[in-house]
């Protein structure tokens, strides 16, 4: 791993009012990895999403970012910083085109002035939004509209990709092909955080994954390192 | 304990009850007045927070039943000389019929569309009878009572809504009808899953705050003497009730009790200075929703589980 | 038959004034889902301050527009950012009542500071009128109302449509949380939204100013008429603004033409009644 985590979590717990969600996180994502995550519905995945992407904030423990410490900072900033989140449930913005969504991308001061480039890509990257630029975001099918989620992240210009569950209700072939995109943005030099339920291709593509129980980390190793007993027992917390 | 303390809570309520009820006996012609006014807003705030404590309906409009109320008092007696106190019920059975066409066009609403249908109904009230030549336009109409009036008969009339309002509250929200409207306050869609009227429920509500609005109106305006458009049906009404239920403590019994006697207080002090007493009240009720959305009451509820008049059974 | 068409067109002009009484209220209940009760009061103090910068600088109100727009904006942003967004949460009640507890301390402010008497903002062009020909002939006041109401209506469609502010503040309304993703600070959008929205009112307080006379108590009145606009034009629709704007003009000019001058407002509240009960959403608004 080349110095200088991209993102290093150190102890972080947070809480939703009195519900103690995260408990004692340590994780690392290094420059330019691809991290999974892992972990059935509850286990606090996209709590720590959330976290990182400064929608909540830790109540103990720090979160540093490329060496600054970013605990506690809100959404708007953590982006114009370079961590963009692709959230669970697309939740593209349905009474905007699909121009205009990809346009809120590029929302901050810096991702401004590259705007028309930012977009060259995203086309590239998603022919398919290139060819609906100005259909209503809701009317996308839900392949669609992930790509459209993912290109919207990516119009920030990000260091650091956060994907939540991206696979979700997406039908295989439709899945294959987005990964097949996480792949590319990857050999850009993004570092991405891969959140997922789906065990199997997401550690295909991972560098090194988690797997997380109850807002705990119950594993963590390289993908080759995990045996499939291993996953399953603390995925379900046998 | 709770046993002990149940004996020594109802104690204290009925006497201060016959205290209230004996006022005439006991006060000077000043307490006279301040305990009828007393029992006028707090029946009138009791109605307002039925709807909007209890039964999700916030009503800016309790005014058109004000003056409706008002208006049917001073026609009967002065056109038709009907007795007084016949009158009075006749103004709660006009606002009924009033809430009832009402319902047929507002109850296809929802929340702020609600709150501003009765808020409309109210200002087309009001310029309706300042141009109808019937009540003689803006100039306004007399109240006379065929018979004379005693203050104290006026008082006993206002006690007997006041306190009836209070029982009336309670005994409703006892009933089935009353842990419909808790449940559904919670939560509209899973009640009505469960068989809660909901439309009913909010209906027989406006109804009988209707009703009782009307009444108490009545009454108050045969002790005013004199009713004219452009305040019997202002919005100043809903300020005052708004105030009142806010500050004593919005979707409690208690609230509006303690909300109507701070009111009577204040407006002692702020008799002559009436748009600064309206800013104030203003100025309170928004703070108090910042700060202590519940209200007094309801904040000493929620910190202490303090309550005098629960609606819950055990 | 006589003077019908005239009332028809006082009434279509008459409507253009109505659509810009209305936008504030419309935007700002699309988007931040707060319907502003102290929305009439608000255009009525812009009134009043025109009045009073038309007594101190004796200059023409339409020229207090160039101060009234950025304090109203001040006053909208402020409003918002620090009354407001802090009820905001999902409950309807508690805004509601904090607007109209707004509303209660504007309008008795304006009593005591300026008098219950009526004003009026006068200018030359309260009298002017010029011939179309025929029996028909318009009162320059009421077209000045119109162009200007169009101008800036269509200035903030433009500005919603195409800017990354409006876009912001578009997204912020569709979806608060992923509009956050995107670094769109959403505290200041809403104010933002609400600044506009107290600006046009602004404006539109200034041309009711000019065209009727005004009382500290004027304000709801107006707010009616914004929410029978909203609601006959429907949400969410520059179109249906002006359209509901012409409906109700026309209903009330007509309405006082059978019924007598007494009864204007009433047939307007009519009207919108009846809306309201068979098509709640607005004759152009989205189902």
């Amino acid at each position: 791993m080349p110095a200088g985590a991209a993102i290093k979590v150190s102890g972080v717990n947070v809480f939703y009012d009195d519900f103690h969600a995260l408990w004692d996180i340590f994780l690392e994502v290094g420059r330019g990895e691809i991290v999974s995550i892992i972990g059935s519905n509850g286990s606090g995945k996209s709590t720590l999403l959330n976290t990182l992407a400064g929608q909540l904030t830790p109540r103990t423990g720090s979160i540093s970012y490329f060496g600054e410490s970013i605990g506690g900072l809100p959404p708007h900033e953590t982006v114009a910083r370079g961590m963009a989140l692709v959230p669970e449930g697309r939740r593209v913005f349905p009474r905007l085109t699909v121009f205009e969504n990809l346009f809120m991308g590029s929302y901050t001061s810096k991702a401004r002035k590259n705007r028309e480039r930012s977009l060259e890509n995203i086309h590239e990257l998603f022919p398919r939004l290139a060819e609906r630029q100005n259909q209503m975001a809701d009317t996308l099918s839900g392949g669609e509209q992930q790509m459209l989620a993912i290109g919207r992240a990516l119009m920030s210009e990000p260091k650091v990709l956060l994907c939540d569950e991206i696979s979700l209700g997406l039908a295989p072939i439709v899945i294959k092909s987005i990964y097949q995109k996480i792949r590319q943005i990857n050999a850009l030099g993004l570092a991405i955080i891969l959140v997922e339920q789906d065990i199997t291709r997401s550690l295909k593509v991972a560098d090194r994954a988690y797997v997380m129980l109850e807002g705990k980390i119950a594993l963590e190793g390289k993908p080759c390192d995990l045996t499939e007993e291993r996953v399953k027992e603390a995925y379900f917390g046998i | 304990m709770t046993n002990r303390f149940t004996k020594i809570k109802w104690t204290i309520l009925a006497a201060v009850t016959v205290g209230l009820g004996t006022v005439p006996v006991w006060g000077s012609e000043y307490a006279l007045l301040f305990f009828m006014l007393f029992c006028i807003y707090l029946a009138l705030a009791q109605m307002w927070n039925l709807l909007a404590g209890y039964s999700g309906l916030i009503s800016l409009g309790q005014q058109s039943f004000v003056g409706l109320g008002g208006y049917t008092v001073a026609v009967m007696s002065s056109y038709y000389g009907i007795n007084i106190w016949i009158g009075v019920g006749l103004g709660g059975l006009t606002s009924v019929f009033l809430a009832l066409f009402m319902s047929l066009f507002i109850f296809r609403m929802k929340g702020v569309y609600f709150a501003i249908g009765t808020w409309i109904f109210a200002e087309a009230l009001l310029v309706w009878f300042s141009n109808w030549a019937y009540v003689k336009y803006g100039s306004g109409l007399f109240i006379k009572p065929t018979n004379d009036l005693s203050m104290e008969a006026i008082y006993y009339a206002a006690f007997v809504v006041g306190a009836g309002s209070i029982a009336l509250v309670y005994i409703l929200l006892r009933s089935r009808l009353g842990l419909g409207l808790m449940a559904m306050r919670d939560d509209d869609q899973v009640s009505e899953t469960l068989g809660v009227d909901v439309f009913r429920s909010k209906l027989y509500c406006f109804l009988i705050s209707a009703f009782v609005t009307g009444i108490t109106a009545g009454i108050f305006y045969v002790f005013q003497i004199f009713i004219q458009p452009y305040k019997a049906f202002a919005i100043d009404w809903t300020v005052k009730l708004v105030f009142m239920v806010i500050i004593g403590g919005i979707g409690t019994i208690e609230g509006p009790i303690l909300g109507a006697l701070i009111y009577v207080v204040l407006s002692q002090y702020l008799a002559e200075y009436f748009s600064v007493s309206m800013l104030i009240l203003g100025a309170i009720a928004i703070v108090v929703i910042l700060v202590a959305p519940k209200g007094i009451m309801g904040t000493l509820q929620e910190k202490l589980g303090f309550e005098i008049l629960s609606p819950r059974r055990n | 038959m006589e003077g019908l068409a005239q009332d028809i067109l006082n009434g279509l002009l008459l409507g253009g004034l109505y659509a810009i009484v209305a936008i504030g209220l419309s935007t700002i209940f699309g988007i931040v889902r707060l319907v502003n009760l102290a929305h009439g009061d608000l255009m009525i103090l812009a009134s009043y301050l025109s009045f009073f910068l038309i007594s101190a600088l004796n200059v023409s109100p339409l020229l207090t527009l160039v101060a009234i727009m950025p304090v109203m904006f001040a006053i909208g942003y402020i409003l918002q950012r620090f009354l407001l967004n802090r009820v905001l949460g999902e409950e309807m009640e508690p805004p509601l009542l904090v607007a109209f507890g707004v509303s209660i301390i504007l309008q008795n402010l304006m009593l005591m500071t300026f008098t219950p008497d009526a004003r009026s903002l006068m200018s030359d062009l309260s009298l002017m009128t010029f011939s179309l020909g025929g029996n028909l002939s318009v009162p320059v006041l009421y077209l000045i109302n119109f162009c200007i109401a169009l101008a800036v209506i269509a200035g903030q469609h433009y500005f919603l449509q195409n800017t990354y502010m409006g876009r912001g503040i578009r997204a912020a309304s569709d979806d608060k949380y992923a509009a956050q993703l995107m670094g769109v600070n959403t505290k200041n959008t809403y104010a933002v939204a609400m600044g506009i929205a107290i600006m046009t009112a602004g404006v539109a307080g200034v041309l009711v100013g000019m065209t009727f006379t005004f009382y500290p108590h004027s304000g709801p009145q107006y707010l009616i008429i914004a929410f029978g606009v909203v609601v006959i034009g429907g949400l969410g629709s520059m179109k249906g603004t002006f359209v509901g704007g012409l409906i109700l003009a026309l209903a009330q000019i007509l309405g006082a033409r059978v019924f007598g001058p007494g009864y204007q407002l009433l047939c307007g509240y009519v009207v919108l009644l009846i809306v309201l009960a068979i098509r709640p959403q607005g004759l152009l608004g989205r189902g």
